[in-house]
């Protein structure tokens, strides 16, 4: 079913409404209808499709922009500097809608439509000095930055630039210029009478899960504002993209979100694969969802076992470490590699599976459902746990869309919104499982709805130890990288391919593409560009972590300190995921 | 009092002294020695027989390491603050018996005295966070005091029905009136009660609020390295042993036991306590600041009024 | 008052010799520690940023209100403690006048309880 066919009386009515206001439909070989909007009516459409339709979008699922200027094959789009785009998502009807907006560096903000703008526009501000007609402050690199790095003009290697010297004199310019005024930050200094204590929670503090700082404003041991600042891990993973070649990519997908594994390539990889027009063989899905499913409870395991040490549980996460080390085993047994195996391929993956694997898979699918149980027992039973946990952090779907949430955070709401049961990719249409929901949306509901989709991954891998199909693991494509090895020994035609991709990289055809999994975090999305290079003219990287940040100024105040350090794990982000 | 009796009292406190340092030692090894069993991991295993020799290697560390104070501490205080922590738990030891006529001075009110010096450290903890000027020692004491006050009170009430039974605050003679039934089978409901509160006295986990690593880092301690940092983790160690004689002495029948001789039966107690309180620390989460003190004032503490009320009935009843 | 020297003298002098340890311990760490300080090593500990103002802070009023109660209470353990030594010999009355003290000792925790002197949040 085409998800155009969902969204046809959508655009129908904004063409109704706005008439000349939207501009034009961009053709994509995308499964969602891509709109070119004029300025004027700019917010009024993203408040239309948000709060005055049927059936409406509530989630604004990623805001970015592209540096339109220097790239190949612009004819049929209108005359662009940066061009402003919005990913919008409509969970009753299952469809996505993306919104474009040409400018020439300014553009009207969507704050005041989608809550979660305020982020996703700053980082506009940041990397593109996108203008939004509001105060903005960096939010990724330092306040002392020259420049904004994502603009084609920016410099993308260091030896591009003179040698940098660390003086003195920089460093305490550099201390000087992070932000650490909470009068400057427009927060109060007093509440009724009462003076609030200033304390940085961050970035080198051990329950913030990598170098996140929360600047917070306490009464006591409560809450009363918190600030978060987010950047400290901040790489350029999306400038590093347009420098590699398509292939040359893959493994720093694995390090945007660090605990992932393959499960960011695999985003990447459908998109690109869509732009080149590679149909993937039923074997290499089927070890892609299988290694997926293995990384998602690898994860969830970390998560599980910091979660009840964040509220004091010393053992589990020992205990958690052991069958995290099983899992790596196996993992490098197929992959070669533990954390991260860049393992996946443009059409396929890089190797079969190993001799034995269904031994291998086997052992640990009869060793974790009695562990899950005792960590059932240790954990999500006690009672000292539910006190921690119970009644903390909660919010309900509508406050979580409104922030951008996805995956387990969304789900403990009650929505059982997951992509891989409602938009079926890499043929998990194939596999049984449920998608495990909560009902309250607090800390142990996040922490139950983790521990039981770690039961319905291993449900999937048994399906797929039981169904692995035969086959080639590699598409029979000449953009598949690197090309098969008996098929360049044989035919010219493929020893040129193999000579070009090795020398020069793939050359992907023109397009623009995206792909979402569902991660392990929530929504990953890889939205890419290409302009028929070796390198993407541009890649986006909407990612989980990021957009689930967002809400804690609105949900942190009232708790205790200890709440927060509860709150914060139990959203599981990794900061190299917030930060790329 | 003659130049040998002199001498004698200050060997005894020698003795004592030494033997606890090493107990404390030991202690820790054994603790991450238990640990490391219970949560599938080696624990020390390098520094002698089975690492036995860690705590040694530790100690030699501790004396070497940088003891680095904050430019803006409040020098004084900062430096006595560690020393209030662990010398009066050291003292308290003083009047525990642990064999019949094996104490340094048996105190006819030496329960009081071993609270009282349980009690001192609170002022370790706040004034280490006071003189530190740092954010999370700050929030580390006020949580120490608060959490003080909270089980103090239940503390003291908890173990009154054990003195009505006894009709002394000497530890040898409530030892002795466990000769045959020890008080834990007549006093569960105070034994539990003690135990919890002990817990919370020793600042053991799930009650160690004013050091939370999660949240406040280290709490109190966070500015503490080198030999002041060793002198609040001693004072820890000692504390659990203190409060685990103390239990022993109130519940346990002190060093009553067939076929060994008193003291090792004292210490063989001892030690289980002390295993017991490593076990719950690898066990239970942490409960929250204001949700520990509300157990403490709501549910122990009417508790620990009811025991007393119901024990004094009892012995009345069978009295009259 | 010399029965209660001689009772407490073994006390103080392991109180001394304890003391000394201490100090024992602190001189030779003092003695043998490296020291080299720097001014980043030494400003206090804010996550790796320099401290706002000053870390002292006014404590919250619920700070007294619990203080006061836990003196009341400290009070009457206290007063419990002569009472449960000498409870064997004590009349039916002193039992009794126990009984009524604890009873008025609870009405006013009860009062309290209610007014919400207890709710730490």
């Amino acid at each position: 079913m085409s998800l155009d066919m969902m969204t046809g009386d959508v655009v129908q009515a904004l063409r109704d409404r706005f008439g000349a206001g939207v501009v034009g439909a961009q053709p994509t070989g995308e499964a969602f209808p891509v709109l070119w909007l004029a300025p004027e009516i700019w917010v009024a459409a993203h408040r239309m499709l948000r709060d005055e339709i049927a059936q409406p979008f509530p989630l604004l699922a990623d805001l970015w922009v592209i540096d339109e200027t220097t790239r190949q094959g612009l004819e049929g789009q209108p005359a662009s500097t940066l061009t402003l785009c919005s990913h919008l998502t409509s969970l009753a009807r299952n469809a996505d809608l993306r919104l474009k907006l040409a400018t020439a560096g300014s553009a009207p903000s969507l704050v005041p439509v989608y809550a979660n703008a305020d982020w996703y526009e700053r980082e506009a501000f940041d990397m593109f000095g996108m203008d939004f007609g509001r105060e903005t402050r960096r939010i990724l690199m330092p306040p002392t930055w020259d420049g904004h790095p994502l603009r084609k003009t920016h410099y993308a290697r260091a030896t591009e630039r003179p040698p940098f010297v660390m003086t003195d004199a920089f460093f305490a310019a550099e201390e000087r210029a992070t932000p650490t005024d909470p009068a400057e930050l427009g927060l109060p200094a007093i509440r009724d009478g009462e003076e609030l204590m200033v304390l940085n929670f961050g970035p080198h503090h051990p329950s913030t899960h990598g170098v996140f700082r929360i600047l917070l404003g306490l009464d006591g041991e409560e809450v009363v504002w918190a600030w978060p600042d987010i950047g400290y891990h901040h790489r350029g993973v999306e400038k590093m993209a347009e420098r590699q070649t398509w292939h040359g990519f893959i493994p720093y997908t694995d390090r945007v979100d660090y605990l992932g594994g393959v499960m960011s390539e695999l985003p990447y990889l459908m998109a690109v694969e869509s732009l080149c027009g590679i149909t993937v063989p039923p074997r290499a899905q089927m070890i892609r969802v299988m290694l997926c499913e293995f990384y998602r409870i690898m994860n969830h395991l970390l998560f599980y076992g910091t979660m009840a040490q964040d509220v004091g549980q010393m053992s589990p996460v020992f205990y958690m470490f052991t069958d995290r080390e099983k899992g790596y085993d196996l993992i490098q047994t197929v992959t070669g590699a533990r954390m991260h195996p860049a393992f996946f391929r443009i059409g396929g993956v890089a190797m079969d599976l190993p001799t034995g694997w269904e031994t291998l898979v086997r052992d640990f699918l009869d060793w974790m459902p009695a562990r899950l149980d005792d960590y059932e027992r240790m954990v999500l039973n006690s009672r000292l746990f539910k006190a921690r946990t119970v009644g903390v952090g909660a919010y309900d779907t509508a406050t979580a869309l409104n922030w951008g949430t996805t995956g387990p955070g969304l789900r403990a709401t009650g929505c059982d919104w997951d992509l891989r049961k409602r938009r079926p990719y890499s043929g998990y249409e194939q596999f049984d499982f449920d998608v495990p929901t909560g009902t309250r949306g607090d800390c142990f509901d996040r922490t139950r709805v983790r521990a039981d989709e770690m039961r319905e991954s291993l449900k999937i891998i048994g399906q797929c130890l039981a169904h692995m199909p035969a086959g080639p693991v590699k598409a029979d494509h000449p953009l598949t990288t690197p090309p098969p090895r008996k098929a360049m020994q044989r035919d010219i035609e493929t020893l040129i391919t193999h000579f070009l991709q090795m020398s020069w990289g793939t050359n992907v055809p023109r397009g623009e593409a995206t792909g979402q999994v569902e991660s392990h975090r929530g929504l990953s999305q890889y939205s890419l560009v290409s302009d028929g290079g070796a390198q993407s003219y541009r890649t986006r990287i909407r990612t989980p972590s990021f957009a689930h940040l967002q809400m804690l100024p609105t949900i942190l105040p009232g708790m205790t300190v200890a709440d927060l350090v509860a709150h914060v794990a139990s959203l599981d982000f990794v900061m190299s995921d917030v930060d790329r | 009092m003659t130049l040998l009796a002199w001498l004698l009292l200050a060997t005894a406190s020698i003795v004592l002294l030494a033997l606890l340092m090493v107990a404390a030692g030991v202690f820790t090894w054994v603790e991450r020695r238990v640990l490391g069993f219970l949560q599938e991991r080696l624990g020390p295993n390098r520094v002698g027989p089975f690492g036995f020799l860690q705590w040694v290697a530790d100690t030699v560390k501790l004396i070497t390491k940088e003891d680095a104070a904050p430019a803006g501490a409040d020098r004084a205080a900062y430096i006595l603050a560690p020393a209030f922590a662990a010398i009066p738990m050291l003292t308290g030891f003083g009047v525990v018996a642990f064999g019949e006529g094996w104490a340094v001075a048996d105190l006819d009110m030496g329960v009081v005295f071993v609270m009282g010096m349980l009690a001192l450290t609170v002022y370790a903890l706040v004034l280490g966070a006071w003189a530190s000027r740092n954010r999370y020692a700050m929030l580390g004491g006020l949580r120490a005091a608060a959490q003080m006050l909270a089980y103090e009170s239940f503390l003291g009430l908890s173990l009154m029905g054990v003195v009505l039974m006894a009709g002394s605050f000497r530890m040898s003679d409530i030892v002795a009136a466990q000769d045959g039934l020890w008080f834990i089978l007549l006093q569960p409901l105070g034994a539990a009660l003690f135990f919890t509160a002990g817990i919370a006295a020793a600042h053991r986990l799930p009650f160690d609020l004013q050091e939370s690593e999660n949240d406040i880092v280290a709490g109190f301690m966070t500015e503490y390295s080198g030999m002041s940092f060793a002198l609040f983790f001693l004072g820890e160690y000692i504390a659990v042993m203190l409060v685990a004689a103390l239990g022993t002495t109130l519940f346990l029948g002190g060093w009553y036991g067939p076929l060994l001789p008193g003291p090792i039966w004292f210490g063989l107690k001892v030690g289980l306590i002390c295993l017991a309180f490593i076990w719950i620390r690898a066990a239970l989460p942490r409960p929250r600041y204001d949700q520990l003190i509300g157990f403490a004032w709501k549910v122990a503490l009417p508790l620990a009024l009811l025991n007393l009320l119901v024990t004094g009935w009892i012995v009345v009843g069978r009295a009259g | 008052m010399d029965d209660l020297l001689r009772e407490f003298l073994p006390i103080l002098i392991l109180t001394a010799l304890a003391g000394g340890l201490g100090l024992v311990l602190m001189l030779s760490a003092i003695v043998i520690a490296v020291r080299n300080p720097d001014p980043e090593k030494v400003s206090a500990y804010e996550c790796g940023f320099n401290a706002f103002d000053d870390a002292r802070m006014k404590f919250e009023v619920r700070f007294y209100l619990v203080s006061i109660l836990f003196i009341i209470f400290d009070l009457e353990v206290a007063f419990l403690f002569p009472w449960a030594v000498a409870f064997g010999e004590v009349s039916m009355t002193a039992f009794w006048s126990m009984m009524a003290f604890l009873g008025v000792l609870t009405v006013g925790f009860a009062y309290e309880w209610k007014k919400g002197a207890l709710e730490w949040q």
